[in-house]
């Protein structure tokens, strides 16, 4: 993976002393709150409900094993001894005091890690693929253009006053696991007819109170040109967006308001002026950081491989496991491990120090020292021999992780809700323990098979819920937390949003709604069909029968 | 309040023009070419008008009201690549924490507000030291220099 230079390394120093004269001066009283505030965002510090939140950058997911362990000491130094994976495959602190936020920096920036732009209206963590670089299904490793978004978007003078915060995410596989087509820009990495490799560029998806899927701004865009046009994307936006209401701020409005194509012109406008200019990367550049990313020194097929079917056979929850939790690897004799931090007792993408360190160490001995975090709250280990993996099986039941139920309805996406969110109108952790307690029977979860359930607690939409199979949105009526479902949103390459399924449901009931969607799913599903091509086949109306046509208690 | 210019606390404070720049150009004193003129402009300006023109004003001074509204970054970077070598000064709410970004956009003179320390300002400028992309200070990153 990518690691720092001198040049990298004095950038994120500095940022550390700036910042920790920014707070000396703020508990001095020389900085007006207001304006303390956004400059504490764009070091990714909120203040919430019951103490400040850290959210760390993880560039595009990927970190080494030293990275982990430094998170776990932060975790048990300035915490309490436990961190939380978001979607946008960073990690939040919940408790550490705004004064030490400049030591935990300082920390972190001794491991190539820092909090710049995580949070904030600017341009945000880039995100892609988990499995960039190891899925077989790969077109092209997304890493090294991730890295060069990283680096021209970290510190850019021109674009840390935006109207609102912007996101992009980049895809390079047939499969979209990077949500791409609802970021602010997605791009798809791909080759034309002509066999040419390029970025498919679109904008203006999103989600939050207005949810949007991308469209398509530029068919092909050659990758040396990459930041020229996003530079001039992000231009356009910064002098057009709306900045008279922060809830009609973001791309997606101005994109909806010009139309694609009116904002395509102004783009492609502002582009011809710095195309072939200053921003086109050199391909030493190019080369220089793919270089970084050449994948490790992989066992020969032969030394690798293990024939599993007798442990299997001896180990049916193993097989389970192999099942569910591991993925196809383009080098023979490897697969991707995927690790559901997703248990009965602790809220989605929360990890302990404990279990950060114990990954770190398994990623050391089993995955060549590097993991990824997914944007549904998981982490992977993409590199694991075949004969290594029941040795890794058993190590992750040692730190309990090595639940069976990656794609299954418990490993749902979460966001933390009314128990620490200023913003919520409900809880959500509730909901995951009950589904949790409810729905306890793996055979009964792998029968439903590949399920999304993703919960908000409020129309920001953290968790992502318009693009659910199943969607749950906390909203408050009357003073009651209460829960609208949605059903049909997906975020993969058949992207869509989902709707809504009727009037809300308590909280008790949350639960049992769900049951009666499955059950509906389970007496009109045909062969190998999953439940949103149900959903997309037979439509609303038997789900909505089901759940308002015998249940009394929904509130009105 | 203090004004900082081309990096130094500058006692010759010239005042912050009132002349707004669409009263300029929409009263017809735009045919008046004695390039003396100074206009406050901001965001809400019409920007290919002021890229136009530019060349017969000596100083653009473009408003930060509220602190946060960004537009005043693009606008500078634009008029520098416009080729524009006169005065852009920063004004309105203009603190020593966004006076370095502002000066890699374009800015070369700052209006700092009442309550910011001018020496304490000028240790701002630069206090990150290297960049990871070309802007109008001719700076950039390592694979450009
Ligand atoms: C607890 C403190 C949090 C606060 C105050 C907060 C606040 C917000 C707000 C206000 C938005 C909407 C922004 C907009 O539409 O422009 C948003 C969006 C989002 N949040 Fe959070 N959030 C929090 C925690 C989280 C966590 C823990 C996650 C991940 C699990 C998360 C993931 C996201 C994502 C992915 C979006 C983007 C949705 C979109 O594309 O519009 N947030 N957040
Ligand atoms: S969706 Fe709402 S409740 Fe959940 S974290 Fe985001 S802002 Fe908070």
């Amino acid at each position: 993976m990518y690691a720092y230079n001198q040049f990298d390394q004095t950038l994120v120093d500095q940022r550390v002393e700036q910042y920790r004269d920014q707070t000396r001066r703020y508990l001095a009283g020389q900085i007006p709150e207001d304006e303390f505030r956004i400059l504490r965002l764009m070091n990714g510090l909120y203040i919430q409900r019951l103490a400040p939140m850290l959210r760390v950058a993880i560039p595009y997911g990927l970190m080494k094993s030293t990275q982990l362990r430094a998170l776990a000491q932060i975790s048990r130094t300035y915490d309490k001894g436990y961190g939380h994976f978001t979607t946008r495959q960073n990690m939040q602190f919940n408790w550490p005091t705004l004064e030490s936020v400049p030591d935990i920096l300082a920390d972190l920036a001794k491991v190539q890690m820092h909090a710049i732009q995580t949070s904030g209206a600017c341009i945000r963590n880039t995100t892609t693929d988990p499995f960039a670089g190891v899925s077989a299904d790969e077109i092209e490793d997304t890493r090294p253009w991730c890295e060069l978004i990283r680096q021209w978007s970290s510190l850019h003078p021109e674009f840390a006053y935006l109207p609102r915060k912007f996101k992009i995410a980049v895809s390079g596989s047939s499969s979209d696991r990077a949500a791409s087509q609802v970021h602010d820009i997605g791009l798809h990495l791909y080759r034309n007819e002509e066999g040419e490799l390029g970025f498919e560029v679109l904008v203006g998806g999103g989600l939050g109170r207005t949810p949007v899927i991308g469209k398509t701004v530029r068919k092909f865009l050659e990758p040396q040109e990459l930041l020229s046009y996003l530079e001039a994307v992000l231009r356009v936006y910064n002098l057009n967006g709306r900045r008279d209401n922060k809830y009609k701020a973001r791309i997606k409005i101005l994109v909806n308001a010009l139309g694609v194509d009116t904002f395509g012109d102004m783009v492609e406008a502002e582009w011809a002026l710095l195309k072939d200019g200053d921003l086109r990367l050199p391909l030493s550049e190019i080369e220089r950081v793919k270089g970084f990313f050449t994948g490790p020194d992989y066992l020969s097929n032969k030394n690798a491989q293990r024939n599993l079917a007798s442990t299997f056979d001896e180990h049916p929850a193993f097989a389970t496991w192999y099942r569910q939790n591991t993925r196809d690897h383009k080098q023979a004799g490897y697969r991707i491990v995927v690790v559901a931090l997703k248990n009965q007792l602790q809220a989605p993408g929360d990890v302990s120090h404990q279990q950060m360190d114990g990954m770190a160490g398994l990623a050391d001995e089993f995955s060549f020292g590097e993991l990824r975090s997914t944007h549904d709250q998981n982490l992977v280990l993409a590199d694991v021999a075949q004969r290594d993996l029941f040795d890794l099986w058993h190590k992750l039941q040692a730190i309990g992780l090595a639940r069976a139920n990656v794609g299954t309805l418990t490993d749902m996406i979460n966001c933390p809700g009314l128990d620490f969110c200023s913003l919520a109108n409900a809880e959500t952790l509730v909901l995951s323990r009950q589904i949790n307690e409810t729905f306890d029977d793996m055979d009964y979860q792998y029968d439903i098979g590949d399920i999304q359930l993703k919960i908000s607690g409020c129309i920001n939409a953290c968790g992502h819920h318009h693009v659910g199979h199943i969607g749950i949105l906390g909203v408050e009526k009357g003073g009651k937390q209460v829960y609208q479902f949605t059903l049909g949103g997906s975020a993969s390459d058949d992207a869509s949003l989902g709707k809504t399924l009727g009037r809300s449901i308590e909280q008790d009931q949350v639960v049992v709604v769900i049951g009666q969607i499955l059950d509906v799913y389970v007496e009109l599903r045909e062969t190998d069909e999953t439940f949103l091509q149900l959903v997309r086949r037979v439509g609303f109306a038997p789900f909505k029968e089901r759940v308002y046509g015998t249940h009394q208690r929904s509130a009105a | 309040m203090a004004l900082i210019k081309d990096r130094r606390h500058s006692l010759e404070h010239t005042a912050t023009p009132e002349l707004r720049f669409s009263d300029w150009l929409n009263e017809g004193l735009s045919q008046d070419l004695s390039s003396t003129t100074a206009v406050l402009t901001n965001g809400d300006d019409d920007l290919p008008s002021l890229l136009a023109n530019a060349d017969k004003l000596s100083m653009i001074a473009v408003e930060f009201e509220p602190f946060a509204d960004g537009r005043g970054f693009s606008m500078a970077r634009m008029l520098r690549r416009a080729g524009y070598e006169g005065e852009i000064r920063a004004v309105g709410d203009v603190a020593m924490d966004r006076i370095d970004f502002m000066q890699r956009v374009g800015f070369n003179a700052f209006e700092l507000r009442d309550d910011q320390d001018v020496t304490e300002a000028l240790t701002k400028l630069g206090e990150v030291s290297v960049h990871f992309q070309p802007s109008a200070d001719g700076q950039g990153p390592a694979y450009m220099v």
